[in-house]
């Protein structure tokens, strides 16, 4: 098991492929302040990384250094951290 | 930022322009004697700019590049390519060097490089062709990878760098790719982005086995090895070499924020005044056309269609607010900084204190706070009036100063602050101070004010007669000031611009002016009043209340009249006869009154009705009606009548 559903926290651990995607979109759609927990994650699929920033959960946690998902989790950050600030000044104009 | 960098790009770049316009004519005509003597000042007058700094190279080959012109213009040589080649290479070269130099105030190394080839180039040494041999052009760079260049932090440039714009096929996944796992077998990944190709969809569409994504990232590995990484997939990724070369470019620019976009456009335009002013002009008559949807509603209610009026209500308060916006906007682009007006006193306080012969320091503060154009130009004769007061009744002799000992240098301070949506301008010297003493023998000489209440009012009271008209204490008249035309000139001058002067004076120690000014010409809150058949507006800041009033509640109190309202007697004035237009009626009914604010009173006025609230811009008065008593300006209605507006506090004087 790669994913797991908690109190409103998903654990993603190990190893998480393309075959997670739908239940990680399901699950986003349906509890939109879910934080997502990446710090058991080792590699993550470009497909769960997309959701992720599409459904801009609280993303919390960090990977074991050296591994893949670590080294993709800032890219994410950078990008959800700009989305926000991009959404900030749309409702402000 | 350097202002004097700043002013240097935005003139720098029209000189360049003028210069290539000009040359590029005389290639098409060389017997174009204006366009060759226009060529001359343009490159002559950047010269002389680019002499203020120090930019390397760059003075001498514009030199030079003169010294080509003015032989050309004394017909010592033709007009033909291989003048205008090489001048046309300047100004390329200068062009493009401008962009940096506003950047980091200097000529980036990049630049500098280029410059014996220019300078060979206009010493006729060798022709344009010969020149491009040696520095061949660059290949071009695509634009986005030279923002993804820009990206990398300047220590990492060093060596040869890939730029790498992947954008996954939508339907990749589906063939087993993992794109991002696929970019991460990179060795030196210096940088990685991830975007959204598409916007967002709605939640409920988002398909999770799209690929949406673009991926830029840099990597210092070498071009073979990223052609491998991707090599199955070679139709949806760009590789671009970003040589050593250039990466010292980006490190001689360090201060470019990831941020900025590449094209070279400059953040600023100067535009004519006249066209903002016809955008603050179109912006005013929104407001005032604004203002005719509440008449429309009403109509609409008093059909009985009260849906249609809450309607046009909810539709009045949406542009309410979009005006509102586009308004500040507008104000906005008006604002310039007082520096405008700041940077013309340094040289004339030096040459009048050099004619008084008296030593002092000029500080000038605050010259970056901004407002209002029309503000800050008319500004200029208020404040030299007060400087020119400070400098010569003000600031005391050298001798005297020493004999006091206070510093021999005097000191003028000229500083502005933003208060809110007000500015603060002080003006303050450490000279000699007023007397309250030979002010309050003066009023009285001059039948200001009787001796008894004189000698009643404060020292701080009786300095206030100075902005009478015609006051002047000055025992001889100089030719600076003391002709008595002054305070009051200064006073009435900052009133027409909104605002208010205050003044504080300490014998031996100095006089200080305070101006509060509004940053800008704002919309006014106005309240419709009517007596009669006519109708006025009152600014709602300069009524506090306003109040129902039986009629048996007025006492006569000698020849005026009175009410109490909350234990305070209050003098009651009727607006008909302040504007003389007619006799109040006979008041069989409730008096309808306004309290307004008239110095450290309150006073009750009196009017026929209270009508609607609009909001408007307020025109200062021009032509013949300008400087008539009580009246502040005028608005247009949402009907397009013109309404005047009062200005209460003038009034009830």
């Amino acid at each position: 098991m790669t994913m797991s559903f908690s109190d409103g926290v998903i654990n993603l651990s190990g190893k998480c492929g393309i075959d997670e995607a739908e239940a990680l979109v399901s699950y986003l759609s349906s509890h939109p302040e879910t934080v997502v927990d990446v710090a058991a994650a080792t590699e993550i699929h470009t497909a769960l990384w997309q959701a992720l920033m599409m459904f801009r959960p609280t993303v919390s946690g960090s990977p074991i250094s050296n591994s893949a998902a670590a080294d993709l989790l800032p890219c994410l950050l950078d990008f959800l951290k700009q989305r926000s600030k991009a959404t900030a000044t749309n409702l402000r104009s | 930022m350097d202002e004097l960098i700043v002013q240097f790009a935005i003139e720098a770049r029209e000189l360049v322009q003028q210069a290539s316009e000009d040359l590029l004519s005389l290639e098409a005509n060389p017997r174009q004697r204006d366009s060759l003597e226009s060529a001359f000042r343009a490159i002559h007058t950047l010269k002389g700019s680019v002499g203020l700094f120090d930019f390397g190279p760059m003075l001498g080959i514009l030199h030079q590049a003169e010294d080509l012109l003015s032989q050309a213009r004394a017909g010592k040589i033709v007009v033909d390519a291989t003048l205008i080649d090489p001048l046309l290479a300047v100004i390329e070269w200068v062009d493009s060097s401008i962009e940096g130099i506003s950047q980091t105030g200097r000529l980036s190394e990049a630049q500098e490089k280029q410059a014996p080839r220019l300078q060979r180039l206009v010493s006729g040494q060798m022709t344009e062709r010969d020149a491009g041999e040696t520095a061949p052009a660059p290949e071009a760079i695509p634009d986005w990878a030279l923002s993804l260049q820009q990206r990398v932090p300047a220590t990492d440039a060093a060596g040869n760098l890939i730029a790498i714009r992947y954008e996954p096929h939508p339907e990749c996944f589906f063939n087993g790719d993992d794109p991002l796992a696929t970019i991460s077998h990179l060795s030196d990944l210096r940088h990685l982005a991830l975007s959204l190709r598409e916007p967002l969809p709605a939640p409920q569409d988002y398909d999770p086995f799209r690929c949406n994504l673009l991926i830029e990232a840099v990597s210092g590995g070498s071009l073979a090895e990223a052609e491998g990484v991707f090599r199955l997939i070679p139709d949806q990724v760009k590789l671009f070499t970003l040589a050593g070369a250039l990466g010292e470019q980006a490190a001689a620019q360090p201060e470019v924020s990831a941020d900025r976009s590449t094209d070279r456009q400059s953040t600023t335009m100067r535009i004519d005044s006249a066209r903002i002013d016809k955008l603050v002009e179109i912006a005013g008559e929104l407001i005032t056309a604004k203002n005719g949807l509440v008449p429309l509603a009403d109509e609409a209610r008093s059909h009985g269609n009260g849906q249609l009026a809450r309607r046009i209500l909810a539709k009045h308060h949406e542009i309410e607010r979009l005006i509102a916006s586009l308004y500040s906007a507008v104000t906005q682009a008006r604002m310039i900084p007082l520096e405008h007006t700041f940077r013309r006193f340094p040289r004339l306080v030096r040459e009048t204190s050099a004619r008084l012969g008296k030593v002092l320091d000029l500080i000038i503060e605050g010259e970056s706070v901004e407002a209002d154009r029309e503000i800050v130009e008319n500004l200029f004769e208020p404040l030299l009036h007060l400087i020119r007061n400070g400098l010569d009744h003000g600031i005391e002799p050298e001798a005297d100063r020493l004999q006091q000992s206070k510093p021999a240098r005097g000191c003028l301070l000229l500083r502005a602050r933003q208060r809110g949506d007000q500015i603060e301008i002080e003006v303050a010297d450490n000279g000699r101070g007023m007397d309250p003493q030979r002010v309050r023998a003066a009023a009285i000489d001059r039948g200001l004010v009787s001796e008894d209440q004189a000698s009643a009012l404060s020292d701080r009271d009786i300095l206030q007669f100075v902005f009478a008209s015609g006051f002047s204490t000055a025992s001889s008249v100089s030719d600076l000031s003391g002709r008595g035309v002054g305070l009051d000139a200064v006073q009435s001058s900052v009133r027409r611009l909104g605002g208010t002067l205050q003044l504080q004076s300490t014998v031996g120690t100095g006089t200080s002016f305070t101006l509060q000014l509004p940053i800008s010409f704002s919309m006014t809150q106005l309240m419709v009043v009517q007596v009669g058949d006519e109708r006025y507006g009152i600014p709602i800041s300069d009524v506090i209340e306003t109040h129902k009033l039986p009629a048996s509640a007025v006492q006569s109190i000698r020849a005026g009249k009175a009410f109490v309202l909350r234990n305070r007697t209050i003098p009651l004035l009727h607006l008909g006869e302040l504007l003389q237009s007619q006799l109040p009626s006979a008041h069989s009914n409730d008096l309808k009154v306004l309290i307004v604010q008239a110095g450290e009173d309150q006073i009750g006025v009196a009017v026929d009705a209270i009508a609607e609230r609009a909001e408007t811009l307020t025109r200062p008065l021009a032509g013949l009606l300008q400087g008539l008593p009580g009246i502040a300006g005028t608005t247009l209605l949402g009907d397009g009548k013109v309404l005047l507006v009062l200005n209460m506090e003038e009034l009830v004087k």
